[in-house]
């Protein structure tokens, strides 16, 4: 199943996951095949029931109906036609669970010291991970006394000392408050780019996993829709009706123009000269790039340039595709090299009497181009 | 010579702690199974061990004298093994014993490996540890009040069974004479101021036994922990 890999240093060698599975139960059926290249945080989308936690589940061990072949850096986890099945205690693959499962009858440090004594091969030591997850002040609580946030960041921490190849989160943030999740968020990019562990990621909210994921596979019904740059992938669920309902947006990464104009705003470049405004965030300072989204529902169209208004952001743009959904218009608009997504009504549509190749203006607040964890 | 009062005292502490030893080390996995098996025979198997809840006694009594006896393959392969009858003897009186007391080891285990489910073994074995080191370093830790009320009913309702070992055991001093039938022997004779002492101690006895299990199963603060997080645990329990 694997090709030979050119590169034999495996320092160098890049993660990499194969995935060639069906897990069958009487009303759900899952079946993935797909080649995951672990490289940063990787997404998997998908709405309730679509499989995203059957899929972790099978590759942790964790689903005992597992058939087919799942391989971690070309070595098998799974391989059911020649009857290898590791025990998920010896996968090295570790996961974070929605509700943080901590040991309730072991202190905080307990929890993390269960996980760094079972660890056969720890470069990390507990002090290390205590310090990149801030823990230092809770380890001799119990995790009932613990917030959801602080149970979380216990989990994660308690992950990472087992040291895994590979590590598994499922939607770790769905229980937080915001504040709790845009901390976790900062602190799991942080550990994934300090460790350069590969990490998986589900959730069923996309405004978290365009924050931090660089590819992202989504899922639907237990098939593979798409998988991908995870912009793109976000661009071409805009047109997916049926299976995956997304708000249609337009997710980009782009650079900063200018820091700030003085008046709290920052500016993005997009690419062709033209540039884009949103509210400033507390630490932009420290980014060279800022991932953000425009639902396609707040940009509106213009056919001149607007002029004496409030709103700061208009792009100009060419009409590159016209897609008719119900009562509403999604039209793709090419702004150099960028695309852009804007949701009409039919009716202005036809009012305007736009056709693809038409010269349009896009018009949006600042406050409609927005990020998550900033 | 020893009291024989005190002797059956001795014979039925000695029969009721090998008895409590024995129903932890095979009721233990076999209540693990039933907790964690899915299939149509485990009605089966817990009605099996459940049966000593309502059967009479001299009935299991009954059956096991006759499996027990020279004629029969269990008391024969007994007979070539040790060289000795096993109807009679205190081996038989023990092996009674943990049939009839089988149910209240098992089934306060099962229920607490029940409750505990599967989430933190889980989350135990994706940190490396293997089934056993599960059991002793999560399991065990978890359900220990569960254990001390599983050994306390094995041990006390095999204090005061009597028909089992009437029918299996005799009345053999030293051997299987145990408290129960020595107070019923005193009865017969209306011997009745040892037959007051006999079940006065007995009473209280049984009464401190209980009331200790009772304390060890209040609410403590950690029993609340437990119980809280396996709430939480079980509200998510529904994965997709």
């Amino acid at each position: 199943m694997s090709t030979p890999l050119m590169n034999k240093d495996p320092l160098v060698q890049l993660a990499e996951l194969n995935i060639d599975i069906a897990v069958s139960y009487r009303q759900f059926d899952l079946a993935i095949k797909q080649r995951l290249p672990l490289g940063g945080i990787t997404g998997i989308f998908g709405h309730s029931g679509s499989g995203k936690s059957t899929l972790l589940r099978a590759i942790a061990g964790l689903e005992a109906n597992t058939q087919g072949e799942i391989a971690l850096n070309h070595q098998y986890l799974i391989n059911s036609s020649s009857g290898i099945s590791l025990k998920p205690e010896d996968r090295q693959v570790g996961l974070v669970f929605q509700n943080s499962r901590l040991f309730p009858h072991l202190t905080v440090f307990e929890n993390l010291n269960f996980a760094a004594k079972r660890c056969k091969h720890s470069k990390l030591t507990i002090d290390e991970v205590i310090e990149l997850t801030e823990l230092r002040p809770l380890l001799t609580q119990h995790a009932d006394q613990l917030s959801g946030g602080q149970q979380q960041r216990v989990a994660l921490a308690r992950a990472m000392l087992a040291e895994p190849r590979l590590l598994l989160l499922d939607e770790p943030l769905s229980a937080l408050d915001q504040h709790s999740k845009t901390t976790l968020l900062k602190m799991m990019l942080n550990i994934q780019k300090q460790l350069n562990l590969p990490m998986l990621y589900v959730s069923h909210s996309l405004d978290e996993l365009q924050q931090v994921c660089d590819n992202l596979l989504v899922l639907s019904q237990g098939v593979v829709i798409d998988f991908g740059n995870i912009h793109q992938v976000i661009h071409q669920l805009n047109h997916y009706e049926e299976s995956v309902i997304i708000h249609q947006q337009t997710s980009l990464s782009l650079p900063i123009k200018q820091l700030d104009n003085g008046h709290g705003l920052t500016s993005l470049a997009v690419g062709d000269g033209q540039e884009i405004y949103l509210i400033r965030g507390t630490d932009f300072a420290q980014h060279n790039q800022i991932r953000c989204f425009i639902l396609a529902s707040d940009i509106s169209i213009c056919l001149t340039e607007p002029a004496n208004s409030s709103i700061v952001n208009h792009l100009f743009g060419t009409i590159s595709q016209i897609t008719h959904q119900a009562n509403n218009v999604l039209l793709t608009v090419n702004c150099g090299p960028q695309q852009f997504f804007v949701t009409i009504s039919a009716f202005s549509q036809q009012k305007l009497a736009l056709t693809i190749t038409q010269d349009v203006y896009l018009q949006f607040k600042a406050s409609a181009v927005r990020t998550f964890i900033h | 010579m020893i009291d024989p009062d005190l002797q059956a005292l001795i014979t039925t502490l000695k029969m009721a702690a090998l008895t409590t030893i024995i129903l932890l080390v095979i009721g233990t996995p076999l209540a693990w199974y039933l907790a964690k098996m899915t299939s149509r025979f485990k009605i089966f198997i817990e009605a099996i061990v459940a049966l000593p809840l309502v059967l009479p006694p001299t009935v299991l009594g009954f059956y096991l004298l006759i499996a027990f006896s020279p004629e029969h393959l269990p008391g024969q392969l007994w007979q070539q093994a040790t060289g000795q009858q096993l109807a009679f003897s205190f081996s038989a009186i023990v092996i009674g014993s943990v049939l009839y007391s089988l149910p209240f080891v098992v089934q306060p285990l099962q229920k607490a490996f029940e409750q505990l489910g599967d989430s933190l073994l889980e989350a135990g074995a994706l940190l490396g540890a293997g089934p056993i080191d599960r059991f002793f370093s999560i399991v065990l830790p978890l359900t220990k009040a569960s254990f001390i009320t599983a050994a306390s009913l094995g041990f006390a309702h095999t204090v005061g069974e009597f028909g089992v070992i009437l029918m299996i055991g005799g009345n053999i001093p030293g051997e299987t004479r145990v408290l129960s039938i020595a107070l019923f022997d005193h009865v017969e004779a209306f011997d009745y101021a040892k037959a007051h002492l006999l079940s006065i101690s007995l009473l209280i006895g049984s009464m401190i036994l209980l009331a200790a299990i009772y304390w060890l199963n209040l609410p403590t603060r950690t029993n609340d922990k437990i119980r809280s997080i396996r709430e939480k645990l079980n509200e998510h329990a529904t994965h997709e």
